[in-house]
């Protein structure tokens, strides 16, 4: 109250009504993502106040596009973005897990009991979750050849909960061809060697790998060759351009002539780089019909374009600066900064160089390259929306499987680790917690279920009867997760349904960290601001 | 061909140039219909302009523009632009999905009178023809003088009052920040923007879009709102374009609106504020070539809006100063190059970036602070010592001036453009700059050096400029001499165009702006105990850091001036 003497406008909720503005917030946001959850889940269109169409399932994208006003819900939220920059899934989990753990503490601190009892029973409860979860996760092992299957099935569970099973399934192939492709033993997997370029053109299931890059530019001379076989590769940056130098140098001349050769003269060191790249061609391709590409990060100016093209070569200027690591994975050589000294060992090589153009905007396709370590996941689609749509998918599967092999373990999914690990904590845990802590516990385990309740919810299934039917079958020992078209209980091993280990334990972690925090909080000052205006 | 690439960061940035883009297209539109006086065949729009084509396969002429800004802040327009939309109906079906569908649509924004007009006359007129904004009012629906009614009242978005078609990739929204305008105020809650979730790397994909395609580029052209969080995104965001583009020269436009200087209650906030000033000042310069800080607190009352009518809160009003006055500095990059001897009828003192910034900042003194002077309008070239001269009417529209400074080494570079005569005549290029001449050679203090760029085409004012012109203003922009009766505030149903003058000068008159930063950087920053040091350090700024700052500041002040007292102390 001495806020109040200090700043009258100060507005000051204590005790029950900070808690309970927090709690509705976590579940309001939870209400809100809750029905993302799942291959049943529902798809999000949300169509801006200028008509444009956005279109998620996803999480993470859907939070991003909220206008979070309320402090509590952008706590939740930025802990969910977090948890899918850290491990790249997830973000729906956390916060229904986030938001269910504040539910079930509303009802023990209704009848009384305080906060901070609770908070001590999550974190027994969280420690003894995340340990059952060591036990519980299946080891797999990734040798020099990971298993496929595995892999496979992890980013196609993945794949599932964000596009229709067919479109799913295809992408699975090309998701888990395009990691091991960038992958190299004994180094930490760097997605972004896997180019994800979009066209609008045709269909989603036109969607394709491609071996090799796809640069989203053409060349800038009209008469360069449009398509090319058995090319050798240039990656460099280097400046191609006639650039002005610091010096402010006036030119002086009194006729036509004069100029020209001044002009001339300046142009005269960009002109010996290209010549330079000239020569190294005329070394390669002599006598046979072979091709050469420059693909330049710098710019190329028209006069050295005409250079190269009379040489028979196809230049490419201000490629993106990853495209320029992109592409010595890809077609061999190295990036070179300077033309001083050019080998042959610094070219790449490609099967096929080829344009393709779609109104305005132009792509160049390297190809059947050698021994390719960064490949190209082209997505195509009918409209922005269904192409982004497909793009998030894409980055999950992707980081699913990148996950997997990194933890080198996998966790059964569909809801039969949540189930498990709450008998645990019911069955096991909790007796050996002395005092109130235990109820604490017992809302963390309650709070687990949310997964697999959502799970059935979303599919039209009754809750009651699913958590029954789940609870029951790993009561008799058997670990079970729940088919969604059926209701039963069913065995996700035997389904091929897994989630990423390091996803779970991120939730596990960060979810009761959050739900801690706000639960304890029981003064919400905000000077000035009217805080209850609705949002 | 020379081309430029715009880049405008935050909210008064897009203000201006949603107003810059109308004066261009207003351009375009008056030459097409084959107006003499803007003819602009001496002004080659192609340096600003790039040309395209839709999926459906139309030509299209959009700006060479990057604009970022917050989500939302788009109004009723699409972030696709308006041209290379598909066909919005057919779209919306969901393919990739078989399940359950939920649409959570917000309230559409209304389009206002104005963008409705536009939008008629689209669907009347054939293509290519719509480049010309509603200017031929009557026997359209809606009336002229309503738009303007309308625009007066109530612009929220920038682009309320667009008539331009941008590209898709034009505009770049800022998603997920959870803050509105008012939170996002200070350099420390913009400072990971630009890195986080990939944020930078979209930006610069979509700048290299419009970089790949030029031939020959001269320079960028970089607007910023620096008042509040946009600052560090964008100064993130020139450091990786001095990075890649190294030799290509940035020209920096710092600008702020009056209003973000209003509301400081508490000394808290005017601490934040200066700090704020002090780090943005000093990290966006050292990425650039070329700063030039716009942007007055009291606008309305200050000496460059004599003959103007100017609501400080309206950012619709001040930004339209502004873009005017860029317009006009942005002219000699558009001229053709001839030589120093040849000469066309119409324009003279072509430069390029390159050139304008050797010549301000990489003379003797090294000075990368330029002043942003204007004449809107210009007075008439008539010679004679009447009331209005042109210098005396060229008044800074950069804030913490000194004024009558006698700085023997100031470089200036003035474009003037338009220019009249008498009522109804337009000077041409030789009287103009014998004008010139003729009023430096009578001037008090007079500058080391001025490059004088003239064209004979005068500022177009387009059916959504807002009615800004005094009573003193006549229908070609001349001065008059007895106020117009009727109303206080003229728009753009009044006045048809005026001429302009511009100035950019390195003078030593910039000392104050520096001093200040400076002084505010040590004062709340270095200083042992100081006030601020905490906050700059949750803004992510150790102590070193902040010391470069410093001196940063300092070698600037130095620069300007070498004996003064405040850069030499250093402890």
């Amino acid at each position: 109250m001495s806020l109040r003497v200090l700043n009258p406008n100060a507005e000051v909720l204590n005790k029950s009504a900070a808690l309970h503005m927090n709690i509705n917030a976590a579940k309001g946001l939870q209400d809100v993502l809750k029905s993302n959850l799942g291959p049943k889940g529902t798809i999000k269109m949300l169509v801006g106040g200028a008509g444009d169409i956005k279109l998620t399932k996803d999480g993470n994208t859907l939070l991003k596009e909220m206008q979070i006003q309320n402090p509590t819900a952008i706590m939740i939220a930025r802990t969910a973005v977090a948890q899918d920059d850290i491990s790249g899934d997830g973000t729906t989990s956390t916060v229904i897990f986030i938001g269910e753990l504040m539910k079930q503490s509303e009802r023990y601190i209704d009848e009384g009991m305080h906060p901070r009892v609770l908070v001590d029973g999550f974190e027994i409860a969280k420690r003894a979750t995340l340990q059952f979860l060591e036990k519980f996760k299946t080891p797999v092992v990734m040798g020099d050849e990971p298993d496929r299957d595995i892999l496979k099935m992890v980013a196609r569970t993945t794949l599932r909960t964000k596009l229709y099973e067919s479109l799913a399934d295809q992408l699975t192939d090309i998701v888990v061809n395009s990691v091991l492709c960038v992958r190299k033993p004994d180094e930490p997997i760097d997605l972004f060697m896997v180019e994800i370029m979009h066209m609008r053109h045709k269909f989603d299931v036109d969607t394709r790998l491609v071996e090799g890059l796809v640069l989203d530019h053409g060349s800038r001379h009209p008469d360069m060759k449009r398509r090319a076989e058995n090319c050798y590769i240039l990656t460099c940056n280097v400046s191609l351009e006639y650039e002005k130098s610091e010096i402010n140098a006036g030119f002086f001349y009194s006729n036509a002539e004069q100029r020209e050769a001044m002009v001339a003269a300046e142009r005269r060191s960009v002109d010996e780089r290209v010549r330079k790249i000239i020569e190294l061609k005329n070394k390669v391709c002599a006598g046979t019909d072979n091709n050469f590409v420059v693909i330049n990060q710098k710019g190329i100016d028209p006069p050295s374009l005409h250079l190269l093209q009379q040489a028979g070569i196809i230049a490419l200027r201000r490629a993106k600066r990853r495209n320029m690591e992109r592409l010595v994975l890809a077609c061999g050589g190295e990036a070179v900064n300077s033309v001083d000294d050019l080998t042959p060992d610094c070219l790449g090589w490609a099967g096929l160089v080829y344009e393709h153009v779609l109104g305005e905007d132009k792509y160049t396709f390297v190809e059947q390259v050698k021994h390719p370590h960064s490949c190209t996941i082209l997505i195509k689609g009918p409209n922005d929306h269904t192409i982004a749509q497909i793009k998030d998918a894409v980055r999950d599967g992707l980081r699913a499987v990148k996950n997997t092999i990194e933890d080198e373990a996998v966790v059964l999914g569909a809801g039969a680790f949540e189930v498990a690990a709450r008998q645990y904590l019911i069955n096991e845990v909790k007796k050996t917690v002395q005092g109130r802590a235990q109820l604490g516990v017992e809302a963390f385990a309650d709070a687990l279920l949310v997964v697999p309740k959502t799970l059935a919810e979303n599919s039209g299934l009754d809750t009651q009867d699913v958590i029954i039917g789940l609870t029951g079958e790993h009561d008799r020992g058997n670990i079970v997760g729940l088919n969604h078209q059926t209701g039963d209980p069913m065995d996700p091993q035997m389904e091929g349904i897994f989630d990423n280990y390091s996803v779970k334990r991120q939730i596990i972690n960060s979810g009761p960290v959050i739900a801690s925090q706000l639960l304890l909080v029981d003064e919400v000052i905000r000077a000035g601001r009217n805080m209850r205006k609705p949002t | 061909m020379r081309e430029i690439v715009t880049i405008q960061v935050g909210g008064f940035a897009n203000f201006i140039g949603s107003h810059f883009w109308n004066f261009q297209d207003e351009m375009l539109g008056l030459d097409s219909y084959g107006d003499p006086l803007f003819k602009t065949e001496s002004l080659n729009m192609d340096v600003l302009y790039r040309t395209g084509e839709s999926p459906q396969g139309t030509r299209t002429y959009t700006p060479r523009l990057l604009s970022i800004d917050f989500q939302g802040s788009l109004g009723s327009m699409s972030s696709q632009g308006t041209l290379y939309n598909e066909g919005s109906n057919a779209s919306s079906e969901v393919v990739t999905w078989a399940g359950n569908i939920s649409t959570q649509a917000s309230e559409p924004q209304k389009k206002n009178l104005f963008l409705q007009s536009l939008y008629q006359e689209e669907q009347n007129a054939p293509m290519g023809n719509d480049s010309n904004g509603g200017t031929k009012g009557a026997q359209n629906e809606i009336q002229d003088t309503d738009i303007v009614e309308c625009l007066n009242k109530g612009v929220q978005f920038w682009t309320d009052f667009s008539k331009v078609h941008y590209h898709p990739q034009s505009l770049y929204e800022v998603n997920g920040l959870w803050m509105d305008g008012k939170q996002f105020d200070n350099y420390g809650v913009g400072r990971d923007v630009f890195t986080e979730n990939l944020r930078g790397e979209e930006i610069c994909n979509r700048l290299r879009f419009f970089v790949e395609e030029c031939d020959h580029i001269q320079g960028f052209k970089f607007i910023v709102d620096d008042s509040g969080g946009f600052s560090p995104v964008a100064a993130d965001f020139l450091e990786s374009i001095a990075d890649e583009y190294t030799n290509t020269p940035v020209l920096l436009y710092a600008v702020r609106s009056p209003g973000s200087l209003m509301n400081l209650r508490s000394r808290k906030q005017t601490v934040v504020r200066d700090l704020h000033d002090a780090v943005s000042f000093s990290r966006l310069s050292s990425f650039c070539k070329m700063i030039v800080p716009v942007g007055l607190p009291f606008l309305s009352t200050s000496k460059a809006s004599t003959f103007l009518n100017i609501e400080d809160e309206n950012p619709y009003h001040c930004s339209a100063v502004y873009a005017a006055a860029l317009h006009s500095t942005s002219l000699p990059f558009r001229m053709e190059p001839l030589g120093p001897t040849a000469e066309t009828s119409d324009a003279s003192g072509a430069l390029d970036v390159n050139g304008l910034v050797q010549m301000l900042a990489g003379q003797s003194r090294q000075n990368m602070v330029a002043i942003l002077d204007v004449a809107m309008p210009a007075p008439s070239m008539r010679g004679k010592q009447d009331e209005h001269s042109l210098l005396q009417n060229l008044q800074p529209l950069t804030p913490e001036v000194a004024e009558d400074v006698d700085d023997l080494q100031a470089v200036e570079s003035m474009t003037v453009h338009g220019a009249i005569v008498t009522e109804g005549q337009r000077a041409s290029i030789s009287e103009v700059k014998n004008a010139v001449n003729a009023e430096y050679q009578n001037a008090t203090t007079r500058p080391m050096f001025c490059h004088l760029s003239v064209a004979g085409c005068p500022l177009p004012i387009p059916l959504p400029f807002p009615s800004i012109f005094g009573n003193l203003v006549g229908q070609h922009g001349e001065l008059l001499g007895s106020p117009i009766s009727g109303s206080i505030s003229r728009g753009s149903l009044d006045v048809h165009s005026i001429p302009m003058a511009a100035r950019l000068r390195s003078s030593c008159a910039i000392l104050p702006f520096l001093e200040n930063r400076l002084g505010n950087l040590r004062k709340f920053g270095i200083q042992r105990g100081a006030l601020g040091t905490d906050l700059l350090r949750s803004w992510g700024f150790g102590k070193d850091e902040v010391e470069d700052f410093g001196e940063t500041l300092s070698k600037m002040v130095r620069t300007v001036d070498p004996h003064s007292e405040i850069s030499s102390d250093s402890d």
